[in-house]
C-alpha cells in the first residue's frame, strides 16, 4: 500500500508553453494509501496532464512526484510500476486478451506456470474467464476495457491510474463498470488515482474528490462535503447547483435585479464570510402564486424568499418537474412534485430558503 | 512524449541527405560552364541552360511529350472518372475483378507494356508514332485517374445525388450539379498526378516513339550516349525546378496530398 | 444508379484496358510459350542454359533483395522520427520525400552520373585528398546501380512505414511502457508486430521496383551490367530476338507477382494466428505505385 505526493508540479507543453500558461500549474496533491482519489473537472483542466506526468509519459517542469517514500520524478515510465487504465484501452491489437494481460508479466520474467495463474485469476477477476483467446477486435467496448484494467492490475502496481476509463461505454454499462472497479479497488487495497470529467462518477466511486480548473486545484474534499458545501461558484456549478447568485448589504443579486433576503441566526451561525448563495433545482420548491409556504420555518421570513415569477419552460424529469422560472431577480431553475401541473406563463412562487443554501467564497480567482 | 530519439533523428537526416542530395548536385552541375561533364565545375554560367533551349531534338520532343501528356491525360480522365463513379455508387458483382483489371496497368513492368504495344498494337496496325504513344501512356494513366479520383469521391457521402434527385434532378443532372464541383479537387489531383507521370513516362516510350518522333525523357537518354557535355545536367535542373513548381503550386491550390 | 447504368460508366474504360493493354500483353506473354509443335517450356530453359542469362537474372534479385533490406533498416528509425515531427515542419518533411517521386527518374539518375563519373565529385573527392592517385571507375558497376536504385526507391518504403505508424492504435506504446517494456522490448513486441503489413507493403514496392527497374540500371550499369530489364531490351533491339525478350518478360511478371502474393501471405497468415497486424493496414498511396 502506497502512498502517492505530488509537490509543487508545474507543467507546460506545446503551445501552451508558447503563450506562457501552464497546463498544470504548482500542484499540491496527496493520495493515502489505499484510497481512492478522483482528479474531477472540465477538459482542459489539466487532469489527464497531470496523469500522465505521474505515469512518466510527461516530464514536468517543476515539482515533485513521491510514490511511497520514494522520489520518481526522473524515473524513466517503464520502471515506475505504476499500471494506467487508457481512456482508449491501447489493447495490443495482434494480443490476445490472455496475452494482453501478460504482457507486463512476461516482460518481468515471471514463470510460466504462475504467469498462467496470475493472468487466469486477473481475467476472472473481471468476468472475462472464458475469452482469454479473443484478439481484442473480437471483443465488445466493455469487454475491452476489463482487459484494459487486468492487463494494468495483474502486474500489481503500487498506483493505479485510470485516465476516463469509463467514458467509452453506454450509460449502463458505465453503471456496471463503475461498481466493478469500486469492488476491486476495495478488495485489493491498491491505491487509485481517477480521472473523470462526471461528477455523479466521481462521487460514487470516490474516497476524496480533487476538483481542477485551469491547472489548479479548486477544492478538495470527500463527496459528501464537496456535494453540500460546495467552496467556490466554479465547484458549486460543477456540481450541480444551477441557481447561484451574489449576496451583499443583505440582498440577494441576480443579473435582472436585487431583493432583500433575510438570512436570521444561520448566518451568524456560519463562520462569516461568504459571497454567493447557491441552490441545487431540487433544493428550490416551486409554489402556488398565493398561499402557505409550506414546510417553511415559522415567521414572516419565509414568505420574504418566496420569489414570484413566471414559468418559462417545464421538464418532466419522472421523479419531478422542473420548472425554469423568471422572477425579478433573473432566472431560478426549481422543481415541483411528480404531479404538479403548471404551464408555460403561469404565474407561480419560488422559495429561495437561505437555510438549505451552499454558501460559497467567490472571493478566489 | 514528444522527444524523439537522436539516433532515429540522425537515420531521418542521413535518409534525407540521401534522397534530396543528388538534386542540389544536378542544380550544381546545371549552372556549370565547362565544356564536359566535371564536378565540382570549374566554372559557372547559364550558358548550357541556354544551350537545351537551342537544341532542335529537345524542342520537338518537348512538344510531342507536352502534346502526348496532356492528350492522354483528359483520355485517362474521360475514361475513369465514369469508372470511379460507378464503383463507388454501385455494388457490382464482381467488381474486384473491374478493379484488378484497371490497376493491372500499374502492376506490369513498363517495359513489357511498350514492346506488347510495339508487337502487338503498332505494328499489327501500322499506328502512327504519335497515336501509339497516347495509347499507351491512356492506358498508363487510367489506375491513377480511378485510385485518386475514388478517393475524393470516398469522402463524398452518398447521400446527396439522392438529395439532388428528390429535388428533381435528373441522375445526370445531380452528377454534374453535384458530385462534380465537389470532386473538382480530386480530378484536378489526379491530372497533375497523370499529366507527371506521362512527361516522365521512360519505358513504354522507348518502345513506341521512332525516327523523329520522340518524348523529352527519351531524346535526353539518347543525347546523353553521344554527348558528355553537361546539358542533361541543365535541363534536369529546369524540369526539377519545373516540377516543383507545378507540385507546390497544386498542393498550394488544392491540397494534392489529401488525395495521394 | 442502376446496374445497367453502372455497366455503361465502366464499360469504355475496360474495353480500352483490354483491347490497348491487356490484349498486346497477353500476346507477349504467350509468345513465351510458342514451341516446335505447340506450347512449352522449352523457350525457359533454353534461357538459363545460357551463362550470362542467369547470371543477369540472380544479379537483379540480388541487388533487390539488398536495396530492400537497407532500406527497411534506414527507413525504420527514420520513419519513426518523421510520426513525432510536429506540424507544420512534418508536412514540409512529407513534401521533401514525396518529391523525388514526382522529379523525373532520369534527372534522379543523372545525379550518379555526375557524382560517380571519371571527373565526378567522388572522384574528384578521393584524388583531390590524394586517396588514389588516378580516378577508379565507378559507373558501370553493380555498386553504383545499387545506390542509384535504393536513392530511387526508398521514399517508396519510408512513405508505407510513416503511414503504418501513423495508424498504430492511440496509447498503445505508452501502455507498452507503463507495463515496464524500454525502448527496444517496445519496438520488437509492440512497433513491429503492428506495422509489420506497412513493412511488407513497403518491402514490395521496392523490391518489385529494383527488379522491373529499366533506366536506372541503363544508365549506370551500362551494357556490361546488365539487369532483367535491360537484357530485354538488348534482346528486342540488337540481338532481333523476340521469344528471349518474351521470356524474360514473363519472368519478370511471375517474380513480381510471387514477391506480391507470397509476401501477402505471410501477412495474412501471421494474422490468422493471432499474431498480425490487425491495425495497421494502411491503403498504398496511389502515388507510390507504378515507379521506376
Amino acid at each position: 500500500m502506497t502512498e502517492l505526493l505530488l509537490q509543487g508540479l508545474c507543467i507546460t507543453y506545446g503551445r501552451r508553453a508558447a503563450k506562457g500558461a501552464a497546463a498544470v500549474n504548482d500542484l499540491d496533491l496527496q493520495v493515502p494509501a489505499g484510497q481512492l482519489v478522483s482528479l474531477l473537472g472540465p477538459s482542459g483542466c489539466g487532469k489527464t496532464t497531470t496523469m500522465r506526468a505521474v505515469a512518466g509519459l510527461l516530464a514536468p517542469q517543476a515539482g515533485r512526484i513521491v510514490l511511497g517514500g520514494e522520489d520518481i520524478t526522473r524515473t524513466p515510465a517503464h520502471r515506475r510500476d505504476i499500471g494506467l487504465v487508457f481512456q482508449s484501452y491501447a489493447l495490443f491489437p495482434h494480443l490476445s486478451a490472455f496475452d494482453n494481460v501478460a504482457f507486463g508479466l512476461r516482460l518481468r520474467k515471471v514463470a510460466d506456470a504462475e504467469l498462467r495463474r496470475r493472468v487466469d485469476e486477473a481475467l476472472a477477476s473481471v468476468n472475462l474467464a472464458e475469452l482469454g483467446a479473443r484478439l481484442p477486435a473480437q471483443l465488445s467496448g466493455g469487454q475491452q476495457q476489463r482487459v484494459a484494467l487486468a492487463r494494468a492490475m495483474v502486474i500489481r502496481p503500487r498506483l493505479l491510474l485510470l485516465d476516463e476509463p469509463l467514458s467509452n461505454l453506454d450509460a449502463a454499462l458505465r453503471l456496471e463498470m463503475r461498481a466493478e472497479v469500486r469492488r476491486l479497488q476495495r478488495s485489493l487495497g491498491t491505491t487509485m488515482l481517477y480521472v473523470t470529467h462526471d461528477q455523479e462518477e466521481a462521487l460514487a466511486l470516490s474516497d476524496r474528490i480533487v476538483v481542477m480548473r485551469a491547472g489548479r486545484i479548486e477544492q478538495h474534499a470527500a463527496p459528501a462535503e464537496l456535494y453540500e458545501r460546495p467552496a467556490t461558484p466554479f465547484v458549486a456549478a460543477f456540481m450541480g447547483h444551477e441557481n447561484l447568485f451574489e449576496w451583499r448589504d443583505g440582498h440577494l443579486h441576480g443579473p435582472k435585479g436585487a431583493v432583500p433576503l433575510p438570512l436570521d441566526g444561520l448566518a451568524a451561525a456560519r463562520d462569516g464570510r461568504f459571497t454567493h448563495l447557491a441552490w441545487r433545482p431540487t433544493q428550490v420548491p416551486v409554489l402556488a402564486a398565493a398561499g402557505d409556504v409550506d414546510g417553511a420555518a415559522a415567521g414572516a421570513d419565509a414568505a420574504a424568499c418566496a420569489l414570484p415569477g413566471r414559468v418559462l419552460a417545464r421538464s418532466y424529469l419522472g421523479d419531478a418537474v422542473q420548472y425554469l422560472v423568471d422572477t425579478t431577480i433573473g432566472p431560478v431553475k426549481g422543481c415541483g412534485g411528480p404531479q404538479s401541473a403548471w404551464q408555460e406563463d403561469d404565474a407561480v412562487r419560488v422559495w429561495l430558503d437561505p437555510a438549505r443554501a451552499a454558501r460559497l467564497d467567490g472571493g478566489r480567482a | 512524449m514528444n522527444r524523439i530519439a537522436w539516433p532515429a533523428l540522425a537515420m531521418l537526416m542521413l535518409a534525407l541527405v540521401f534522397l534530396l542530395g543528388p538534386f542540389v548536385v544536378v542544380f550544381v552541375a546545371g549552372f556549370s560552364g565547362d565544356e564536359t561533364l566535371a564536378f565540382p565545375p570549374r566554372s559557372w554560367g547559364w550558358r548550357w541552360m541556354a544551350h537545351v533551349f537551342t537544341v532542335e531534338a529537345f524542342q520537338r520532343s518537348f512538344a510531342t511529350s507536352l502534346v502526348v501528356g496532356v492528350g492522354s491525360t483528359l483520355a485517362a480522365l474521360a475514361l475513369g472518372v465514369p469508372v470511379a463513379y460507378a464503383l463507388a455508387r454501385h455494388r457490382l458483382p464482381g467488381q474486384e475483378v473491374v478493379r484488378t483489371v484497371l490497376t493491372l496497368p500499374l502492376v506490369v513492368p513498363g517495359i513489357i507494356v511498350g514492346l506488347a504495344l510495339l508487337n502487338h498494337m503498332v505494328l499489327v496496325h501500322d499506328l502512327p508514332v504519335r497515336a501509339s504513344l497516347l495509347v499507351g501512356h491512356t492506358a498508363l494513366l487510367l489506375p491513377y485517374a480511378v485510385r485518386v479520383v475514388s478517393a475524393s469521391l470516398a469522402n463524398l457521402r452518398p447521400d446527396i445525388d439522392d438529395a439532388a434527385v428528390t429535388l428533381g434532378a435528373t441522375r445526370a443532372q445531380a452528377f454534374f450539379k453535384v458530385v462534380l464541383p465537389n470532386i473538382r479537387g480530386g480530378i484536378a489531383a489526379a491530372a497533375v498526378l497523370a499529366f507527371i507521370t506521362s512527361f516522365n513516362q521512360v519505358p513504354v516510350s522507348l518502345f513506341l516513339t521512332g525516327p523523329g518522333v520522340s518524348t523529352l525523357p527519351i531524346e535526353m537518354m539518347a543525347y546523353m550516349e553521344t554527348s558528355y557535355d553537361p546539358s542533361i545536367a541543365a535541363l534536369s535542373t529546369i524540369l526539377v525546378v519545373f516540377t516543383i513548381a507545378v507540385v507546390a503550386a497544386t498542393e498550394r491550390l488544392l491540397g494534392i496530398s489529401r488525395y495521394v | 444508379m442502376t446496374r445497367r447504368v453502372a455497366w455503361g460508366l465502366l464499360l469504355p474504360a475496360l474495353a480500352f484496358v483490354s483491347l490497348f493493354f491487356l490484349a498486346p500483353v497477353l500476346a507477349l506473354l504467350a509468345g513465351a510459350f510458342k514451341v516446335e509443335g505447340g506450347a512449352g517450356l522449352a523457350n525457359f530453359v533454353a534461357f538459363f542454359a545460357e551463362p550470362l542469362h542467369e547470371q543477369v537474372y540472380w544479379r537483379t534479385l540480388r541487388i533487390a533483395l539488398l536495396a530492400t533490406l537497407v532500406s527497411a533498416l534506414v527507413c525504420y528509425p527514420a520513419a519513426m522520427a518523421m510520426v513525432r515531427v510536429p506540424p507544420p515542419w512534418r508536412g514540409l518533411l512529407t513534401g521533401l520525400v514525396i518529391l523525388p517521386l514526382m522529379v523525373s527518374p532520369i534527372a534522379r539518375t543523372y545525379s550518379w552520373i555526375v557524382l560517380l563519373g571519371r571527373n565526378g565529385f567522388a572522384n574528384s573527392l578521393l584524388v583531390g585528398t590524394g586517396v588514389i592517385d588516378e580516378p577508379v571507375t565507378l559507373l558501370f558497376t553493380e555498386g553504383a546501380v545499387f545506390v542509384g536504385l535504393l536513392q530511387l526507391m526508398m521514399p517508396l518504403m519510408l512513405v508505407s512505414l510513416v503511414s503504418a505508424l501513423e495508424n498504430l492504435p492511440a496509447d498503445v506504446l505508452a501502455a507498452a511502457q507503463t507495463l515496464g517494456a524500454d525502448r527496444w522490448q517496445t519496438f520488437f513486441r509492440v512497433t513491429l508486430p503492428l506495422t509489420q503489413e506497412g513493412l511488407i507493403i513497403g518491402g514490395t514496392l521496392v523490391f518489385t521496383g529494383c527488379v522491373t527497374a529499366y533506366i536506372t540500371p541503363a544508365l549506370l550499369g551500362g551494357p556490361k551490367v546488365l539487369m532483367l530489364e535491360t537484357l530485354l531490351y538488348q534482346k528486342v533491339n540488337v540481338a532481333a530476338d523476340p521469344t528471349a525478350a518474351s521470356v524474360i518478360a514473363v519472368l519478370l511478371l511471375v517474380t513480381t507477382v510471387a514477391v506480391n502474393q507470397g509476401l501477402r501471405r505471410v501477412g495474412s497468415v501471421r494474422r490468422r494466428r493471432g499474431r498480425g497486424a490487425e491495425a495497421a493496414a494502411p491503403g498504398t498511396p496511389a502515388v507510390v505505385e507504378g515507379r521506376a
